[in-house]
Order: structure tokens, then sequence, then C-alpha cells
């Protein structure tokens, strides 16, 4: 092998251009992750279901139906004025929340039907939900009354679009 | 740091690996950029499986959801559509690559003797692809998808006997169908970690017999220098002027690689008018389309391919240097050279009369140039030794006859 | 097909010179045109399934437009024919094709939707028939074949505004990906410039003993 003073003339020798086009190159490469990192986000067309848009006119008084809203069943209740009045009346259990701040108009709830303790899907009672799997109990306003989960059911961001179309996913 | 370095050293031989096969691995100084594509094909195998790792997240592999999965993939799936024309292109760039990297070694004889193993494994690495390519092609589920798998699945009739029961077996079917999608998926998948296995088995026996070099001359130790930092440099120049071709197609014109037939959904009932395999294996199919018998062609196109891992046997000259002392064998490498580009046109056009004659004659040509190589490498050893030749290349050749014996 | 594009190729660059090329927002207002004529005209008997009707809002279309054109849909539904597929074939003797990709599935592309839909004519026997496509099952549906010279110029707008709409409709990321591909290249051209003086730099600190090698 061929080598000069290898002092002067180390090949690979570390200087500024060796150090800059390095650098340069390295971010390159992180460049390129970029893309391969992003694809993995929810595509375009998941995200457009993070919204969606439910007609209440098919929801007769009394009646509660059940809407799919980012892989999560929504409960929308159509309540009764009797139902309205005792929710009205009552101040909930473990996390008292009067009911006017759990609903945009009184004749429609609006909530996340998964329970706050370990996820299950409740099933609908004449007094509200029962969750099959350890027994909370919810009132009409989805408040909890009984059982082990800690929280209310939660709300979903939503707006009414007009009288009888709400949006689920975006407040305003 | 170095402690670090010294732990790892008493366990496992990671500065003795590096040092061996990088900062004192002896390569020849004069290894023009044609000795770069080896490197260019191991770029461009990582990038497909970065992709294809990737594209198999949102890909479905079912007839109903293929073709739909994939616009998909190139409308709603972030930089899906940068992802997947990486990946199309991609197999295009591996064969280009590889295939100026196989004319190489054609050129300066870097297949002879000690270097036969080497050229073998290379030649199933070629295999693997091109097996890896054919069932990637069948996924985006379009008519040339469909139709070329029906085709090439039917080739496999020629077998004798059982040549029906192998086709269905291939095809999990009577005609390509969900079954063969979901199996060619898998093996699609399964293919390049095979491929790059072999990669390495590749690169054990390069670094065994060391490089060839493009004045067929040994150097012994004195004209060797270091791969790291030399050649490290020198193959990332060629690696960025290969990524300004690369990344032009994928970003500018993307669908050179695809044929505007492969955008209609594959359909059991209508075969396109024209069906044209991917540029890669023209050449083949046009050898497949000028023997006019089903068995015949599928023979002849099997062993167009095959043959090469003959050619350290076949060229029987012990002159060293390829085609650069060689006049005949230079004539004859530009002659199959153009002959391969004759093919891959007549292979790309439907098979009128005219063409017809063209595409016979080239595959005779192809095939005559192995079959003449043994006689004219040994008539032309013999005719170069006599008019003489450079003393280097003399002392070079009367050495490999001595140690031929 | 390569020659078609060769030809686009030098169309464009002379356009360019000559100062006619489009400005962007002359490309837009073609491709809304384009896209009225196809939601409102194709999309009743052809799908074109890989348009939902939100990508609309990337033309510069306001969420009432689309709110009109969409009707009872839902604004993430796919742009599925008026026509039931069953009807079609009754009508027609085939369901007329899906509209998305057409442009990439076909040689010629934009220009050859262009010209089959304005090649409809007259034949000797009174009949419709088409240039491009002779026997083509498609009526001549912007009356092409009908058209007093005045008409038909307008007829000619109409047309190329669709065929360039259905054009973005079969590649709608490739502005963004020519816009990438601007950048990418620029880097890796400065990337490449650096190894070729980082090579000749490393290189040049060898010796050849060899005469003549190099």
């Amino acid at each position: 092998m061929t080598k000069k003073n290898t002092e002067t003339t180390d090949p690979a020798r570390r200087d500024f251009l060796g150090t800059f086009t390095m650098a340069v190159a390295g971010g390159g490469v992180a460049a390129a992750c970029v893309p391969f990192v992003s694809s993995m986000n929810p595509s375009s067309d998941v995200l457009e279901r993070a919204t969606v848009e439910i007609d209440l006119s098919g929801i007769p008084m009394g009646q509660e139906k059940t809407f799919p809203w980012q892989g999560k069943p929504v409960f929308v209740v159509h309540r009764t004025s009797a139902e309205i009045a005792e929710m009205g009346a009552s101040p909930g259990g473990k996390e008292p929340v009067p009911d006017s701040q759990r609903v945009q108009k009184p004749e429609w709830l609006v909530v996340i039907g998964v329970c706050t303790h370990l996820g299950c899907v409740p099933n609908k009672t004449a007094q509200g939900w029962l969750c099959p799997c350890h027994g909370s109990v919810y009132d009409n306003s989805g408040r909890i009354i009984s059982g082990p989960a800690p929280q209310n059911l939660h709300l979903p961001p939503y707006h009414f679009v007009s009288n009888d179309k709400i949006l689920i996913g975006k407040s305003s | 740091m170095k402690k670090m370095i010294a732990w790892i050293d008493a366990r496992f031989p990671l500065t003795h690996f590096i040092k061996h096969e990088l900062t004192d691995y002896p390569t020849p100084r004069n290894l023009s950029y044609w000795w770069g594509f080896g490197f260019l094909a191991g770029f461009v195998l990582v990038i497909q499986l970065v992709t294809g790792i990737f594209l198999a997240m949102h890909y479905k592999a079912d007839s109903n959801l293929a073709f739909d999965s994939v616009q998909h993939i190139m409308r709603d799936v972030n930089y899906g559509w940068l992802i997947r024309y990486l990946h199309s292109t991609g197999a295009s760039a591996f064969f280009a690559v590889i295939y100026i990297h196989m004319a190489r070694t054609l050129y300066y004889g870097s297949y002879r003797r000690p270097r036969e193993l080497l050229w073998w494994t290379g030649q199933g690495l070629l295999l693997l692809m091109m097996a890896t390519a054919f069932m990637g092609y069948l996924l985006p589920w379009g008519q040339m998808s469909y139709w070329g798998a029906t085709v090439i699945t039917n080739l496999f009739s020629a077998t004798p006997i059982i040549g029906d029961q192998i086709v269905i077996w291939l095809r999990g079917g009577f005609a390509v169908d969900d079954p063969t999608l979901t199996r060619f998926f898998s093996m699609h998948y399964l293919f390049p970690f095979l491929i790059s296995a072999a990669a390495v088995i590749h690169l054990i026996a390069l670094h065994t017999v060391r490089s060839s070099n493009p004045s067929g001359l040994n150097f012994a130790d004195k004209d060797n220098i270091p791969f790291h930092p030399y050649f490290t440099i020198k193959d990332l120049f060629g690696l960025g002027v290969f990524m300004l071709v690369y990344f032009g197609i994928v970003f500018f014109d993307p669908e050179l690689v695809i044929d505007v037939t492969n955008n209609i959904p594959a359909n059991p009932m209508q075969t396109p008018a024209d069906i044209v395999p991917e540029w890669y294996f023209l050449p083949f199919y046009a050898i497949l389309r000028a023997v006019p018998d089903l068995i015949g062609g599928v023979v002849a196109m099997a062993l167009s391919v095959l043959i090469f891992a003959a050619l350290p046997y076949l060229d029987r000259s012990r002159i060293s240097g390829g085609a650069i002392y060689r006049p005949v064998y230079r004539t004859m490498f530009y002659v199959f050279i153009v002959d391969i580009f004759v093919l891959g046109y007549v292979g790309a056009h439907p098979p009128e009369s005219d063409l017809k004659v063209v595409g016979e004659v080239a595959t005779a040509i192809y095939f005559s140039t192995f079959l003449l190589l043994p006689f004219l490498s040994r008539w032309e050893e013999g005719y170069l030794l006599k008019i003489g030749l450079p003393v280097e290349v003399m002392e070079m050749t009367q050495k490999e006859i001595e140690e031929a014996r | 097909m390569n020659h078609f594009r060769l030809w686009a190729l030098f169309a464009s660059l002379a356009c360019t010179m000559n100062g006619t090329a489009l400005a962007a927002g002359d490309k837009d207002a073609i491709l809304q045109r384009g896209a009225h004529v196809a939601t409102e005209v194709c999309n009743a008997c052809h799908s074109l399934k890989y348009l939902k009707y939100s990508d609309f809002l990337k033309l510069g279309f306001t969420k009432q437009q689309v709110d009109v054109m969409r009707g009872d849909r839902n604004m993430g539904d796919p742009l599925i024919a008026q026509m039931a597929p069953g009807d079609a074939l009754t009508a027609f003797g085939i369901v007329p094709p899906d509209l998305s990709l057409m442009a990439k599935a076909r040689e010629g592309g934009v220009g050859y939707i262009d010209s089959m839909i304005t090649g409809f004519y007259t034949a000797a026997n009174g009949n419709t028939d088409n240039h491009v496509f002779p026997g083509i099952k498609m009526p001549d549906i912007l009356g092409i074949s009908q058209a007093d010279p005045a008409s038909r110029k307008a007829l000619l707008v109409k047309a190329k505004d669709v065929s360039t709409f259905l054009g973005w409709a079969a590649d709608p990321m490739a502005e963004a990906r020519e816009n990438l591909g601007y950048a990418v290249m620029a880097y890796v051209f400065v990337l490449t410039v650096l190894l070729y003086l980082l090579k000749r730099k490393i290189w040049g600190r060898l010796e050849w003993s060899t005469p003549g090698l190099h």
C-alpha cells in the first residue's frame, strides 16, 4: 500500500469539506425519514371520519340510537319531558354535575358510550345505562350513580348544524 | 467510548471486522465507476425493503380490495404516493443497476477463475430478483398484473405429465385469483430477505477472491488501496448521480415505468390488446415467443437466463483482462449487447411477420454467442499468444496456464 | 406514450416561451369548470369512485358550493354514478367505466379523453359514430356532432375543461409531487457536487506508483 507521510496524508482525516458533506448527507437521511413516519399517521380518509353528521329526525322521543364516531359508540337519546325534569332535579352521583352542563338542548343527550371504568359499552335501561362488565349504573344524563366507574360518561365535542342535525367531532 | 469498544471487541470481532472488511480491505486502485453498481444494487435493495414494509401497512392482498387499496395509498395515505412510486420505480432501478453490473462482469471477464462462485451467487440473486419482481407485479391487481401472472404461471404447463397440476398448484385455483394473490403477497414479502441473505453470501465470496479490475492484471499488494475512504467516497458520489436519475423519474415521470393498462382493474373475462411484460423481462419474453413451440419456448427462455452460469467454462481463453486485450471477445460482447436491445424491442411489440423474423434471428445470435465462445476463445488465445501481448499480460497468462495444469 | 410525453413537453415549453402558459389561477378556473361538467354530466352514468366530495375543496370550491354538488350525499362519500349499474346495462349494454383513473389508463391520457369526447360525427347512414373510438356505446353527450360552428367552439372548451379535470382526478397529488421534486433534486444535486469535491480531495492524497494506471 502506498502512503505518503501519514501525518499529512491520512485519507480519513477530518476536514471542513468532509464534515460539511457528512452533515448535509445526514440531514438528507433525517429528512427522508419524515414521509415514512408521517405515513403511519391517520390517512386523510380516516381524518375525514373524525367528524360525523347525525340526523336527529329519525330518533323518536324516549328512544336512544347509537352511532359510530372515531371507532367508538356515541349514544344519542331523545329524552322525554319527564326525564328532563327528573335529571334537572337530580344532582348526580359520584361526580355531581348539573344536567344543564351535560346537554346543549335538554331533549338531546349526546354521550360517548364507553364505560369510564374499563371501557365496556353500557346497555340502555329505563333509568339510564347499566354496564354489563362490572355493573356500573349511569342515569339518563350519563352520570355515574353506582358501581366501580370513577367518572360520568364522557361528552364528545359536537354542535347543532341545524335544528335536527348535529356534527360530532367539532364543538363549533 | 474506547472502553465500550474494547468491551465489545472482547466478545465480538467488531473492530476486526471493520478493519478487515473496510478500512484495511485491499481494493485495486484502478476500479472505474463501472465497479460501483454492486453498491448501488445494495442501496436499491434497502429502498425496496423499506418502502415495501411501509406499503404493506396499507396494502390489502384481496382481489376485491387490492386495486382500491393501491389508490388509497396514492390518494389518502400521507406521502403514500411517494412511497409507492419509490417502490415501483425502484423495481426498474434494481434491474437497470444489476444489468449494468452484469455487463461489466461480462466485459471484463470478471466471472473467470477464481470468481466462478461469486458469479454463481450473483446468478442466484438475479433469479430471486426476477421471482420477486414477477410476484410483486401481481399485487396492484391491474389488467397487466393479472394477465402477466396468468401467462407466466401457464409456462409451467410445459412440464411433462404433471404440467397442468403444477399450474393449478401454483395458482391455488383454476385461474389466477384470490389464492394466487395472497400467496404471491406472502412470497413477495419473504423473498427480499432471501435476497438480503444471498447478497451477504455474494459479499463473502467477493471478499475471499477480491475485486477484479479493469486492467485485467493482478497488482498484488503494491497497487491496492484500502476500501475506506477511497471507495466509500467514490461509491457515494456514484450514488449521488444515480439518485439524480432515480428521483427525476420518481418525481417527474413516475408512470414511465407503469404500463397504462395496469391502471385498469384486473378483469378475468377480458385480455388487453397487447400484453407486454415489464421492460426488464422483454428480451427473455422475445426469446419465449421466437420459438414456435410451447415447451421449446419455455426451455429456451429458461436457458437464456441460466446459460450465464456456464460462462466460466464456456470462455476457455486464459488471456487476462476480459475484453481489453481480446478483440474477438470484445466484438462478441458488443454484438451480444446490441442483440439484447434488439430482443427487447421485439419483445415490446406485437409479433408481426417482419418482427417475428427479427426475433428469431436475434434469438439465434443470442445462443450462438454462448455456443461459439468455447471455440472462438480458444482460437483467439492461440492467435494472441502468437502475435504477442504486452509483457505483463503475457506473464499473467503464462501463470494462468501453469496454474490451470 | 413516451412520444406523446415528449410532444407534451415541447408543447408546454413552446407555450411558456410564447407567454401563454397558464397562470395558477387560470388552471384552478379550468379545473373548477371541469369539475362542474364532471359532476353534472359525466357522473350521471360514470362513477368517479376514487374521488370524494371533500376533494373538491382542494380545487378552491367553498364548502357551500360542494354542499350543492353533493346533494344528500356525505362529504366523504365517493362519486358513485347517479344511474344504477343495472339500469346502465339495460340502456347501453355495458356498465360505463369508472373515470377517476381514466387519464392514466389510456395511451395519450388527457389528450385521448379530449379527442374522444369531441370525436363524435354523424356517419353517412345517419348514425352517430366516433373517430377515436369507432362503435363506442357512449352517446354524444356534448352534442358535438350536431353543433353548428359557433356552439362547437364553446363545446370544445367544455371538453378541454372536463378532460383537464379528469387528468387532475387521476393524479391529484401531481402538483405536490412536483413541488417536492424540485426541492429533492436541488438537494441531491448539491450533495452530489459536495461528494464529488470530497472524492477529488481524498483521491488527491494518493500517490500513483504505477504510471498510467489512472
